[in-house]
C-alpha cells in the first residue's frame, strides 16, 4: 500500500528511519531479565521482602544490556534491543512448551533462540517452578473457584501479570529521584517505633524505595556512559554532538527534575522503563496527561528560542518509536496459544480539564495529535478527553485522525470521568487530574491503584441459572440450585434466580481476589512504582499494599448486551407473549438450535433488542446492570479501598463466547458474546443514534468505565460535513452521560480483502476493543467478529427492521 | 400511526436535534397527499420547538401549501422540468400548479431549497437549466441542490415485476454534475451536489 510512503512525506529523515525500523523488527523473547533475576535470587540472602525485591531490581538495572540505536534521541530499552520482550518468572514461569508455542504460533509470535531455551530449562524453571505468583495463587484457590474459572465464568488478571493499571501524575516533572530520596529520609525519620506496630515494615518499604531510586539513577548513568563511548568512536560530527547531548540528558534525569522539553521526555521514558522492568504491570505504564505535563517545558523552550515546534515533534516521535519498541511480554499456559495482541495498552490522554477545572487543551495537545497522525503506530494508544469545555476544533482534529480508519484516538467524556471519580469519593482536583488508562478504565493519575482483577461472564451466569446450577458445556455442577427454570412462572422469578446465581459467583471471585491481593501485598511489592504514586512514601506503604491515596478493585462485566437480549427474549416470548414455552426454549438451546432454526429466527429477528432505543430491552439492561452493581460496588478490598464495576471486554468476549453455549437471544453456541457495552453484533438495526441512546441508558456514573464500539465506513466521515455529523453524535452521547465511544472506520469489503490477502494489508489497523491492532495479527475468529460488527453505511437503518422468519 | 406515535418516535432524537440544530424532514411519496395528518404533525413539532422540513414536489392544493407553510421551517422543493408539456409527459401532470405554489412560498419569504433531480436526456439540457435559472432568479430563490439520478430503485422494479421506464438511463457522471453546478453558480445560485 502506498499509505506508508504518503505518511513519510511529512516526517523527517531520522524519524522515518526509526519508524521503519520499529515496524520491520520482529518481536522476540529476551531471557536477559529472567536470567539476571534468577542469578540474583539464588545468591541473595536478604530477609526483608521489599528490600530483596528492590535489590533484585537494582541488580537487573545495573547489569542489563544498554542499547543506544543509531538515530535515536530518546534512549533506553526494556530488553537488550528493540522489540525484545523480557519475561517475569517470579510472576509466571514459561514452560519449554510455552516457548515452542510462542516461537511457532501463526499470530503474535515471539522468536525464541536456543540460548533462551537452555537458560529457561537449566536455570529459570528449576528455581521458579512452584515459587511464581501464578503457582502461589492457584495453590490458594478453592475448588469452587477453579470450577468457575475453568468453566469460563471469570478470568483472573493476576495469574499472569502484576497489578498496575496505574498512570503517572506530574511528580517526575517537579522532582528528581534524588528529591524523592530526601522525602524518604524524612519519612524514615518520622517513623514511630514505640507506638506504630508497622514501623519496621514501613522502614523496610521506604529503604526499598530508596534502593529502587538508586537503581534507576544508575540505569540512566549507564546510558550516559554508553553515549559518551559511542560519541568518542563516532566519525559523524552531527551525530557525535547528539550523543554528547544524550549523555548530558541522562546524567541529569531522572536523578534531578527536567530542565527542558527533551529532558522531560527522557525522564518519563526512564521512569517508564523502571516501572515495566520492576514488574510486568498490567497495561504497561503511561504518562497520562502528557500534554499538560509537557506544556510548561514546551512554552519555556519556545519563548527562550531553544525549542521549535518541529524539534519538539521530532523528540516526541522518537519517544513514540520507543513505546512501539515494547511488545507486551508473552503470556504462559493456555493463553500463550490464543492471546491476541502485542499492544501493551499505554494510552496517552489528550485535552480534557486542568486540575482547576478549566479547559486543558493547549499547543502540545495539538502537537501530540499531529504526532499520532504522522506516526500511525500501534503503540502508544491515544485518546481524546473531551469535556464540554473543550472546543469543537479539538474534537474535529481528533476525528480527522479517526477517519483514517486505524482506530485511534478513542474519545472519552472527560466530565463523566470526573463525575465517576467523584462518586467514588475522590477529591475534585484529583478527579480532574485523572483520566483513563488501558482501554477505558477511570483513575486518579498519580494517586490511585485501580486494579482490574478479571472479566466476568454475565451470559454464563444466565446459562447456569437456566440449567439450575449445571454448566451444560461440561455437565458439571458449578453453581447453586436456583430451581428448575421451566417451572418459573414469571420474569421476576427468573431475575431473582439469576441474582442468586450471580451472588454465588461474585462471592467466589471476590474471595479469590482478596487472597490474591494479600499474596501480592506480602510477596510482590513494587518499591519503584511506589515511589511515583502519592501517598506511598508518606504512608511508608507499598503500591500493592494500600500505599496509594486511593485503592480501587475492579471486576469487569462482560457482554451485558448478550445477557440483556437473552433475558428480553425470555421475558417477551415466554412470559409476555407466551409464543413459546420455557421447555421448548431450553430444548432448542441444548441442541444449539439444531432442528429449531425457525425458533432461532424468532428469537433473533422478532425480539426487542438492546441498541435500538427500545425501552423494553433497555429496561432489562438496567436490571442486569443493577444486579451486577449491587453485588460488587462498595464492598471492601484488603487495602482500605472498595470494589467497583466497569464494562469492557478487550478480546475476552471471544473467549467467553467459546465457553458459552447457545443463548436465548438466538446466538449459536461458542460464537463471540457482545463486546464492551456495544449491542450484540448485528442486533442494532436503527443506526448509531439509537445505539448511543440505548447505551446512555446505562448509568455510567456508577461505573469506572464503559466501552462502546462503533464501526463506520470512511464515506460517513467524508468532508467537513461528515466530521460535523460524527462530532454531533459524540457530543450527543456525552450529553446523555456516555463514558466512551470509539470508531472503526473501514469497509467490511476492505476487511475481507485483508483476510484473504494479509500481505497487502500489513499496516491495516483496526479498533479491537479498548485498543487498536493490526488486523492481520488477529486470530481468524476475532477478524470475523470485527467484520460482523454492524456496519453503519449511513445515519439511517442499514438493515430492514424485521426480516422475515 | 397517530400523530402522537410519530411524535414519540421523533422525540427520541431530541438530543441530536439540540446538538446539531437538526429536526425532522417530512418526506414521501408525497406528504401533501395527506395534508391533514402532515399539518397536525408539523404543528405538534412546532409546539415542541422541533425544526421541520418538508420534502415535496409541490403538486398540491395551494390553500394546503399556504396553511402548512406556517409550520415549515424549510421546504425541499422538487422542480423537475420547466417545460409544462415535457413535465406532463414524464410525471403525468402539468407543472403550472407546482410553479404557482413555489411563487406563493417565495412571495411569503419561506425558506426554500429547490431540488433538481438530474436525469440525463430528460432535464439536463440547456433549455431546462436556463429556464430554471430565470424562473428562480425572478423569485429571488438562491439555493439549489442537484441530485444525481441513481438506479437504486431498478432492482425493486424487477422484484415487483413492474416496467421500469427509466431502463437504460445512466446516472450522470461527477464531471457533468460539476459542470451543471458551475453553470448555475455563475448565475449567482448557491449550489450543492448530493442532498
Amino acid at each position: 500500500m502506498d499509505f506508508v510512503c504518503e505518511l513519510e512525506a511529512d516526517m523527517n529523515e531520522r524519524v522515518n528511519r526509526l519508524r521503519r525500523a520499529t515496524l520491520e523488527t520482529t518481536p522476540r523473547l529476551s531471557i536477559e531479565r529472567a536470567a539476571l533475576l534468577t542469578e540474583f535470587c539464588r545468591k541473595d540472602k536478604t530477609a526483608s521482602v521489599p528490600i530483596r525485591r528492590a535489590r533484585a531490581f537494582q541488580y537487573i538495572m545495573e547489569n542489563k544490556e544498554i542499547y543506544i540505536g543509531k538515530d535515536e534521541l530518546i534512549v533506553g530499552e526494556r530488553g537488550p534491543t528493540p522489540k525484545a520482550a523480557p519475561t517475569f518468572p517470579e510472576l509466571c514461569c514459561h514452560s519449554l512448551g510455552d516457548f515452542e508455542i510462542l516461537n511457532s504460533r501463526e499470530k503474535i509470535s515471539y522468536s525464541v533462540d536456543n540460548r533462551a531455551r537452555q537458560i529457561q530449562r537449566d536455570e529459570v524453571i528449576p528455581y521458579w517452578q512452584g515459587r511464581s505468583m501464578r503457582d502461589l495463587i492457584f495453590a490458594e484457590m478453592t475448588p469452587e473457584w477453579k470450577d468457575a474459572y475453568e468453566a469460563g465464568m471469570f478470568t483472573e488478571f493476576m495469574e499472569q501479570r502484576a497489578p498496575g493499571h496505574t498512570v503517572l501524575g506530574d511528580v517526575i516533572y517537579r522532582q528528581g529521584l534524588t528529591d524523592l530520596k530526601t522525602e524518604i529520609k524524612t519519612a524514615l525519620s518520622h517513623l514511630d517505633f514505640i507506638n506504630d506496630p508497622e514501623a519496621s515494615a514501613k522502614r523496610d518499604e521506604l529503604r526499598a524505595m530508596a534502593i529502587a531510586a538508586d537503581a534507576v539513577i544508575r540505569f540512566a548513568e549507564r546510558h550516559a556512559e554508553k553515549a559518551e563511548d559511542l560519541a568518542k568512536a563516532e566519525s559523524d560530527r552531527g551525530r557525535q554532538a547528539e550523543l554528547y547531548k544524550i549523555a548530558e540528558v541522562c546524567r541529569h534525569v531522572p536523578a534531578y527534575p527536567p530542565r527542558d522539553f527533551w529532558e522531560a521526555l527522557q525522564a518519563y521514558w526512564f521512569t517508564h522503563l523502571g516501572v515495566v522492568t520492576e514488574l510486568n504491570t498490567w497495561d504497561s505504564f503511561c504518562p497520562g496527561r502528557f500534554d499538560q505535563h509537557l506544556y510548561p517545558f514546551y512554552q519555556k523552550g519556545m519563548e527562550g528560542g531553544t525549542l521549535t515546534r518541529d524539534k519538539a515533534k521530532e523528540l516526541l516521535e522518537c519517544l513514540w518509536v520507543k513505546f512501539n519498541n515494547q511488545p507486551a511480554p508473552p503470556k504462559v499456559g493456555v493463553t500463550a496459544a490464543e492471546s491476541g495482541t502485542y499492544t501493551d495498552f499505554a494510552n496517552i490522554n489528550n485535552g480534557g480539564l486542568k486540575r482547576d477545572g478549566s479547559d486543558g487543551v493547549n499547543d502540545v495537545t495539538y502537537l501530540i495529535l499531529d504526532v499520532i497522525d504522522e506516526m500511525h503506530l500501534l503503540q502508544p494508544s491515544s485518546n481524546l478527553q473531551l469535556s464540554k469545555k473543550n472546543s469543537d476544533a479539538f474534537l474535529k482534529r481528533g476525528l480527522e485522525i479517526v477517519r483514517q480508519g486505524w482506530g485511534q484516538p478513542s474519545i472519552f467524556n472527560a466530565d463523566m470521568v470526573v463525575e465517576e471519580l467523584l462518586r467514588q469519593g475522590k477529591r475534585v482536583e484529583d478527579a480532574r487530574g485523572g483520566g483513563i488508562s488501558g482501554c477505558v478504565e477511570t483513575g486518579a493519575f498519580g494517586k490511585e491503584a485501580y486494579i482490574l482483577t478479571g472479566y466476568f461472564n454475565l451470559p454464563k451466569v444466565l446459562e447456569v441459572t437456566l440449567n439450575n446450577g449445571i454448566d451444560p458445556r461440561t455437565g458439571k455442577k458449578i453453581g447453586i440450585e436456583t430451581g428448575d427454570a421451566s417451572a418459573f412462572s414469571s420474569y421476576e422469578q427468573l431475575v431473582a434466580a439469576f441474582r442468586k446465581q450471580l451472588h454465588y459467583f461474585v462471592d467466589i471471585k471476590l474471595r479469590g481476589n482478596q487472597v490474591i491481593e494479600r499474596l501480592y501485598a506480602d510477596y510482590m511489592p513494587a518499591p519503584f512504582l511506589s515511589l511515583l504514586v502519592d501517598d506511598c512514601i508518606a504512608k511508608g506503604k507499598d503500591y500493592n499494599d494500600g500505599g496509594p491515596r486511593y485503592n480501587t478493585t475492579y471486576i469487569m462485566g462482560v457482554a451485558p448486551a448478550t445477557c440483556t437480549d437473552s433475558l428480553a427474549a425470555i421475558k417477551y416470548h415466554v412470559f409476555d407473549r407466551k409464543t413459546l414455552s420455557m421447555e421448548e426454549l431450553l430444548l432448542a438451546l441444548a441442541h444449539d438450535f439444531a432442528g429449531h432454526e425457525k425458533l432461532r429466527r424468532l428469537l433473533w429477528d422478532r425480539t426487542p433488542k438492546f441498541g435500538n432505543d427500545d425501552n423494553y430491552a433497555d429496561a432489562i439492561l438496567a436490571d442486569v446492570f443493577n444486579a451486577f452493581f449491587e453485588e460488587i460496588d462498595g464492598r471492601r478490598n484488603t487495602k482500605g479501598g472498595n470494589y467497583r464495576v466497569n464494562y469492557l471486554s478487550t478480546t475476552c468476549h471471544v473467549y467467553f463466547g467459546s465457553m458459552t453455549g447457545a443463548t436465548p437471544d438466538g446466538r449459536r453456541a461458542w460464537e463471540p458474546l457482545s463486546d464492551g457495552i456495544s449491542p450484540v453484533q448485528g442486533a442494532d438495526r436503527k443506526g448509531p443514534t439509537a445505539v448511543v441512546k440505548s447505551a446512555a441508558k446505562m448509568d455510567h456514573v456508577r461505573t469506572g468505565g464503559t466501552l462502546l464500539n462503533q464501526k463506520f465506513t470512511p464515506q460517513l466521515l467524508k468532508g467537513e460535513d461528515g466530521l460535523d455529523k460524527v462530532a454531533h453524535l459524540v457530543r450527543s452521547y456525552f450529553r446523555l452521560g456516555g463514558h466512551h465511544i470509539q470508531f472503526n472506520v473501514v469497509t467490511a469489503a476492505t476487511l475481507c480483502a485483508a483476510q484473504a490477502d494479509p500481505e497487502k494489508y500489513r499496516d491495516l489497523i483496526v479498533r479491537v476493543a479498548g485498543y487498536s491492532d493490526y488486523f492481520c495479527d488477529l486470530t481468524r475468529a476475532l477478524q470475523d467478529e470485527i467484520i460482523a460488527r454492524t456496519e453503519h453505511e449511513a445515519f439511517a437503518p442499514a438493515i430492514p427492521e424485521t426480516a422475515t422468519v | 400511526m397517530t400523530v402522537a406515535e410519530v411524535l414519540a418516535e421523533v422525540s427520541k432524537d431530541q438530543v441530536f436535534f439540540d446538538e446539531s440544530e437538526g429536526g425532522i424532514t417530512v418526506s414521501g411519496g408525497e406528504p401533501l397527499t395527506q395534508p391533514v395528518f402532515v399539518e397536525a404533525l408539523l404543528a405538534a413539532c412546532r409546539a415542541r420547538r422541533i425544526r421541520t422540513a418538508l420534502d415535496t414536489c409541490g403538486f398540491a392544493d395551494s390553500r394546503v401549501v399556504r396553511r402548512i407553510s406556517e409550520y415549515v421551517d424549510l421546504f425541499l422543493y422538487d422542480l423537475k422540468l420547466m417545460n409544462c408539456e415535457k413535465h406532463r409527459r414524464f410525471t403525468g401532470v402539468k407543472n403550472d400548479l407546482i410553479l404557482h405554489n413555489l411563487r406563493i412560498l417565495a412571495a411569503q419569504r419561506s425558506a426554500v431549497i429547490v431540488r433538481l433531480p438530474v436525469i440525463p436526456g430528460v432535464n439536463d439540457d440547456t433549455d431546462n437549466i436556463d429556464a430554471l435559472s430565470d424562473f428562480l432568479s425572478s423569485l429571488d430563490l438562491r439555493e439549489i441542490e442537484l441530485l444525481p439520478y441513481h438506479r437504486i430503485g431498478s432492482e425493486k422494479y424487477n422484484r415487483l415485476r413492474l416496467c421500469n421506464r427509466m431502463e437504460g438511463v445512466d446516472p450522470p457522471g461527477g464531471e457533468q454534475m460539476e459542470t451543471l453546478a458551475a453553470r448555475l453558480r455563475r448565475d449567482g445560485f448557491c449550489v450543492r451536489i448530493g442532498g
